[in-house]
């Protein structure tokens, strides 16, 4: 390997996606933290003092968040008040085995863990769902439900953030995602680091410009715990054009990721074009764009 | 995380974002008249007869132009042929446009223009395929001018370069070296591609200024189209997508390009000059590898999901067509000549870039002295965002 761009006289031992640098294991730590940092501080994403929820599933992205959010809301005293939030939607062989990572997570950070359960909530886990309706629309309920959930879990923490693991790969995906569904009302809200989902606990995204390969990186070489196993149920189909579209434009020049997020940002809707408005669900009061919303239906 | 329902995301609104594939039933009529057979169907579900295809095909040209009331009566439109069956058709609709007797006519002033650059085929091949050229426009009682990407870029001045006849035009095997030598080597393929595009963007226009022509028509079909708009999102170029991918490309003052074809797929021009018996010049397609360049992988893309899902690319257009440019900007890139974006105060991609890039760079002490208060986001000179590759 080359020496580290960062001159600090070691050889690297991984070339950066996002710029091409080189860098050694210690720099590396350093520049992943460094921006993650610079994002929260540039995009102001936390006021000092708050309380902030952590979504948990106990994959790459959420377990690497936590743990950086810690780090450096201890390093740069944000003086947050940091907790987990996780859903158990009732899927056996997948959400039990990774809300043991999560728990995990909890003992190694020393933050406390709220879990909302669908069994709780609503009364079924998604096994008994599939076992009712079948695989085919599933994975739309499960969302449905675990929006929901996620909001019902931050009002009851009384938190004043909900922070998500989504990484620049995700934003990326949904760009163009939103594109081939000609969605423009969700284009053009996509690559807000800051989203209100109108209850009016905002979801930010600390990791929106970090890359999903540096994620996996900073997780293998920090040895964190996290849980790698996809959904048992069926993998999102509809997703899967954007993701694969990524994937391919990735390995061609992996600058790309960054410029399809650049591209969101700066996309400006014509000013005559309709646009669909969200509104909320007549029976549970909560944001769904119909009348009644999936979960209720 | 299962990213299904962020962002209420609902999986069942995909019936209504992506329809899939019919199948026609091959017992019915056509769909316009009710009485004739059809003979070719569209976007697999639609069926013509060979006397409505036709009027819809027409019609439809007319009316994209139509409807943008662009051109006025005798300006002169130069008129780019690229070989295949948009340019035979394109061709073919201007001159049954003009030659209409109605108050429908055609009253502007053509004037086709070819650029050769096949260098990857022999000099005699190519030779032979500007005669074609020369032939088929002649025979659409067109005035043509012949020219060459090699000698374009090699010379300053566009007008010794445009030849009426195809033997006065000079091809050498080293045109390849030439092309290949006027780009900065260091460019990945992608962004060479991009280089090269953005340059013959600007010949045509330097070349339509030459010839007094307000207005550029490029043969690009909805595939061309709906390909260029992910490319130029994949590159960073969103702020200006509706200059590649919409009707009108206005980022001249002088001379507008416009794509009167970027409502046709291949199929329907195909069909059109099938119908009226006319023979597209042909070439030997140059071997791309679709997995080099991200301009080759949108068009495998596009192409392909467009086979399942016959949507895809009237999708992607109309999603074109409701971006805009914003607030008019006053400044200009130096290179593509695309309006500059004004930077705002929210942190953006370009600068996250930046800054990774300035932290990977910073040794251990500088690190320790100054944090990330010393990062300055450098404010970049007249390039857009796309364009500040080039920057040497």
């Amino acid at each position: 390997m080359p020496p580290c761009s960062a001159q600090c006289g070691k050889n690297a031992i991984l070339k950066r996606p996002k710029t091409g640098d080189t860098l050694c294991k210690e720099c590396f730590f350093e520049a992943f933290e460094n921006e993650i940092h610079f994002t929260i501080t540039r995009a102001k994403l936390f006021k000092p003092g708050s309380k902030v929820a952590i979504a948990a599933s106990g994959g790459k992205d959420s377990t690497v968040l936590a743990y950086v959010m810690k780090l450096l809301n201890e390093k740069y005293d944000y003086k947050l008040d940091l907790v987990l939030l996780s859903i158990d939607e009732g899927i056996t062989g997948y959400r039990d085995d990774s809300l043991d990572t999560v728990k995990q997570n909890r003992d190694d950070y020393g933050m406390p863990l709220k879990i909302m359960s669908y069994k709780d909530l609503y009364g079924w886990t998604m096994d008994e769902i599939v076992a009712e309706i079948g695989r085919k629309n599933n994975c739309t309920f499960c969302g449905v439900f675990r929006r929901q959930a996620l909001d019902r879990g931050a009002a009851l923490l009384n938190v004043d953030y909900l922070a998500t693991g989504h990484n620049a790969d995700d934003i990326a995906e949904t760009v163009l995602m939103n594109i081939l569904r000609g969605d423009l009302a969700r284009l053009s809200r996509c690559t807000s680091i800051i989203t209100d989902s109108g209850d009016g606990i905002p979801r930010v995204k600390p990791l929106k410009y970090t890359y999903e390969k540096e994620i996996v990186m900073y997780a293998y070489f920090r040895k964190l715990v996290y849980f790698s196993t996809e959904c048992v149920f069926a993998p999102n189909a509809y997703r899967g054009h954007a993701r694969v579209l990524l994937k391919d434009l990735e390995k061609i020049d992996p600058a790309v990721i960054m410029n399809i997020i650049q591209s969101g940002e700066s996309l400006k809707i014509n000013e005559n074009a309709n646009m669909p408005t969200l509104q909320k669900c007549t029976r549970c009061g909560y944001v769904s764009s119909q009348d009644v919303c999936k979960a209720c239906e | 995380m299962c990213s299904i329902g962020d962002d209420n995301f609902e999986e069942l609104d995909n019936l209504k974002y992506m329809p899939a594939k019919e199948k026609p039933s091959p017992f019915s009529k056509c769909n316009k008249c009710k009485e004739e057979i059809p003979i070719v169907v569209l976007r697999s579900k639609d069926k013509y007869c060979r006397k409505c295809f036709l009027a819809g095909a027409t019609h439809k040209f007319k009316a994209t132009l139509g409807k943008h009331k662009l051109i006025r009566p005798n300006d002169r439109v130069l008129v780019i042929h690229k070989c295949g069956h948009p340019s035979t058709a394109l061709l073919h609709f201007i001159r049954s446009g003009l030659d209409l007797e109605t108050h429908k006519k055609l009253r502007f002033e053509p004037v086709v223009l070819f650029i050769e650059e096949f260098t990857h085929l022999t000099v005699t091949d190519r030779s032979e395929i500007l005669k074609a050229i020369e032939k088929e426009v002649a025979c659409f009682n067109f005035q043509v001018y012949l020219t060459s990407l090699a000698k374009l870029i090699t010379t300053n001045s566009v007008e010794t370069e445009l030849h009426a006849n195809f033997d006065r035009l000079e091809m050498d095997e080293d045109d390849k070296n030439v092309i290949t030598k006027f780009v900065d080597q260091q460019l990945n393929e992608t962004n060479k591609n991009d280089f090269l595009n953005i340059t013959r963007q600007k010949l045509i226009v330097k070349i339509a200024k030459h010839l007094n022509c307000k207005f550029i028509f490029t043969p690009e079909i909805s595939n061309d189209v709906a390909s260029q708009l992910l490319t130029d999102i994949s590159l960073g170029r969103g702020s200006t997508v509706s200059l590649n991918a919409g009707f009108c490309d206005s980022r001249d003052e002088t001379v507008k390009i416009l794509r009167p074809l970027r409502l046709f797929d291949l199929k329907e021009l195909a069909f059109y000059n099938h119908l009226n018996s006319l023979e597209p010049v042909t070439y030997r397609k140059r071997d791309e590898n679709p997995y080099k360049s991200v301009q080759q992988l949108m068009k495998k893309f596009v192409n392909e999901l467009q086979v399942n899902y016959p949507a895809t690319v009237t999708t992607i257009l109309k999603t074109g067509d409701k971006l805009s440019l914003g607030t008019k900007p006053t400044n200009k890139c130096d290179f593509c000549n695309a309006p500059l974006e004004e930077e705002g105060p929210e942190l953006t991609s370009a600068e996250s870039t930046q800054f990774s890039h300035w932290v990977s760079t910073q040794t251990p002490a500088e690190r320790r002295l100054a944090p990330e208060r010393a990062f300055n986001n450098p404010t970049c000179d007249n390039y857009c965002f796309g364009c500040r590759k080039f920057r040497k």
